[in-house]
């Protein structure tokens, strides 16, 4: 297993800059996850770090050894493609060996290689069907079976779940950390999934652009967001953004912020009920005293009423007006709209909320975030 | 009484029947007709004009022991081999070249595919000039200087064959370039990337995986060749017109020929089915292979 270091690595395609100057540096047996919006440049670093791609500037070392300059099949790396890009005239025992094949391995050692790999991931009983004889579920292990044949330095994934079925990739999800745990290999992966990259990461880098705009331990990106961008990215349902104002409140900093309800179910009058919230680490907000930011609340940090949570420092009861509700089993998402946006709130199922009426919530702020309007950088 | 459901002929349910009729009895009799009545007539003694008088399988006798036949026969294996064999290679090459991101490719393939667009007559006729002995390539290079330099292929009974051949090969290796670039554009590209991280050269790649994923271009591309080759009537006809003596007929100058203008319908009628017998033999196996693969899939 080897370390792998991304050193301000850019990728121009003539004037279009595709990679901005990416640095990444992961350990000896981490897995590293590429998160971002589709065309943000994560299969073009996947291709540069396998030498598919040369890149404009900027250096590659494995192991402490600079790559920038190696082909592909010098670098040692694997990669396990969205396609699974399996050799479709090879049964599947040949495609596990071929990489072996090209690499001078005597027949005997290459036999051995197939069944062990083969029992690894349960495909013994596939080993003499051609590719198009599989099913999805199948022909991923049997691209994953091709990758580990060869035990490289480094594995590459870049989507290799998203061509299953829900259930099937919850599957595969575990069998790859099984995997992982079990074989301690250096991996990037790249996922759109949220919860594949929650579960399986290391760490996490979240890219935008061409740029990475936070690398971090998954519970880091989540609780921790470095800009608006990553906050709004990661999480499902999104991390709710709330309009709030930074006031002074006696020597305190509040952030005041308006919520809507109807006065009785009856009448249409709306009245604005103005909720103040007590913010952790609150003096970061002391610049923008008076002006407007956005408040970032995970959904699970606005709540019914929890009694054991009653008084607690940063905890607020305010009533807002219930626009749906979606039941999701564990949970029900109520939606409410404050401001202008809509803010999702998750409550226990038994809570009682009618639509169109109003109903009390629990703001916890203790893991609350503050961006900047403008810029959408993190304010605390 | 009546019923709600009683069929009613409108026209239009009559229009495209009566649209296709036309197109179906013109099929029916000017191809299936046609092949019947040839079958019919080469089991007669027609000479001039058909006759009915059934001769059994007289005729394919006096065929198959005629030399004419024989050389004509020989003439389209050699012929037929060379030409699909070196169109295949050819194609294949090119077709690789041209996939490796060269600039102007466009106008590379158009001048490989045009002389497809070509009639084998205005090829036939292109090669004679250039191939004839004295106003040609031989004379191109004595003027050059080369005083030694003989190219009598054309005019030479045992080299004639070639000549056929160079011609059909310019004429057709471009058209199966395109079928394979087509197929070679088809390949996913992650499949090559996974090749090369897997330590595959070029070379590798494409004998090992690229080209084996095309197999189903190369028996269309086999196919069409094939028949290109049973059929090849106005290329001889143009180039060398059999000759010399009939040193370069094929199956198809034969029939024609003796059907039209040796007053032999009923030994020209054996040549024609004898003909058709070898391009069912090429066509059914692979209709067959491409139904069933249909159903597979
Ligand atoms: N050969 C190329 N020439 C020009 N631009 C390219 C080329 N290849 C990729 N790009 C551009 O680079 C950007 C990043 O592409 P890339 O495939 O890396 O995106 P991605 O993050 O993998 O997206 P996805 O999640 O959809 O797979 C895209 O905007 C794409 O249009
Ligand atoms: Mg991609």
């Amino acid at each position: 297993m080897a370390s792998l270091v991304i050193d301000n690595v850019k990728k121009r395609y003539g004037n279009t800059s595709v990679l901005k100057g990416i640095d990444i540096a992961i350990e000896a047996g981490e897995f590293l996850i590429l998160v971002g919006p589709s065309g943000c440049g994560k299969s073009t670093l996947m291709n540069a770090i396998a030498g598919l791609e040369d890149v404009t500037e900027g250096r590659i070392l494995i192991d402490d050894q600079d790559v920038t300059f190696s082909s592909p099949k010098d670098r040692d790396i694997a990669m396990v493609f969205q396609s699974y890009a399996l050799y479709p005239n090879m049964t599947v025992a040949e495609n596990i060996a071929f990489g072996l094949e090209m690499r001078k391995v005597p027949k005997t050692e290459r036999e051995q290689e197939v069944q062990r790999v083969a029992e690894l991931l349960q495909i013994s009983h596939l080993l003499n069907r051609k590719p198009s004889q599989l099913s999805g579920g199948q022909r991923q292990r049997v691209a994953m079976g091709r990758a580990l044949a060869r035990r490289p330095q480094l594995y590459l994934f870049d989507e290799p779940l998203s061509n299953l079925d829900a259930k099937l990739r919850v599957e595969m999800r575990t069998e790859i950390k099984k995997l992982h745990q079990k074989l301690k290999t250096t991996i990037v992966y790249v996922t759109h999934d949220q919860i594949e990259a929650m579960t399986l990461a290391d760490r996490i880098a979240v890219m935008k652009d061409g740029e990475v705009q936070q690398l971090g331990t998954p519970q880091e990106i989540y609780d921790n967001p470095a800009n608006l961008f990553v906050a709004g990215f990661m999480g499902s349902p999104a991390m709710n953004f709330i309009p709030a104002k930074v006031i002074e409140s006696g020597n305190t900093i509040m952030l005041e912020l308006t919520t809507n309800t109807i006065e009785t179910p009856t009448t249409i009058n709306t009245i604005e009920t103005p909720t103040r919230l007590p913010f952790p680490n609150a003096e970061s907000l002391q610049s923008h005293i008076g002006k407007e930011v956005l408040l970032g609340l995970r959904p699970e940090m606005i709540t019914e009423p929890q009694p054991h949570k009653a008084g607690l420092e940063f905890t607020v009861n305010s009533h807002v007006n219930v626009d749906v509700v979606e039941p999701m089993g564990a949970d029900t998402m109520m939606i409410t709209r404050i401001g202008n946006n809509e803010v999702n709130c998750r409550c226990h199922p038994s809570y009682n909320m009618v639509v169109g009426a109003t109903c009390e919530v629990m703001f916890d702020t203790s893991k609350a975030v503050a961006f900047d309007i403008e810029s959408g950088q993190r304010l605390d | 009484m009546i019923t709600k459901n009683a069929p009613r002929f409108t026209l239009a349910d009559w229009l495209p029947k009566l649209v296709m009729a036309p197109t179906v009895v013109v099929t029916l009799v000017c191809m299936y007709g046609y092949m019947i009545w040839t079958g019919v007539l080469s089991l007669t003694n027609s000479r001039m004009l058909p006759s009915y008088d059934f001769v059994g399988l007289s005729q394919y006798e006096r065929l198959f022991n005629n030399d004419r036949w024989l050389v004509a026969l020989a003439n389209l294996g050699l012929f037929g081999g060379l030409f699909i064999g070196i169109c295949l290679c050819l194609g294949v090459i090119l077709a690789i070249f041209l996939d490796q991101k060269i600039r102007n490719e466009g106008a590379i393939r158009t001048i490989y595919l045009y002389p497809m667009a070509i009639s084998f007559i205005v090829t036939g006729t292109a090669w004679k000039w250039l191939l004839n002995p004295t106003n040609g390539l031989e004379k191109m290079m004595i003027d050059l200087g080369f005083e030694q330099f003989t190219f009598d292929w054309l005019v030479n009974p045992d080299k004639v064959v070639y000549c056929l051949v160079i011609a059909a090969v310019w004429q057709a290796s471009g058209f199966i370039m395109a079928l394979f670039l087509a197929g070679l554009r088809g390949v996913d590209g992650d499949l090559i990337k996974a090749a090369q991280l897997d330590g595959a050269g070029t070379f590798t790649t494409y004998r090992r995986i690229v080209l084996p994923s095309l197999k189903p271009v190369f028996f269309s591309a086999l196919v069409i060749l094939a028949h290109i080759a049973i059929k090849s009537f106005d290329l001889v006809a143009a180039l060398t017109n059999g000759g010399p003596g009939y040193s370069s007929d094929l199956p198809a100058n034969f029939m024609y020929a003796h059907t039209f203008t040796r007053s032999q319908i009923g030994l020209g009628s054996a040549s024609a089915i004898v003909m058709l017998g070898c391009v069912l033999a090429i066509l059914i196996p692979y209709l067959y292979s491409e139904l069933r693969g249909q159903r597979h899939d």
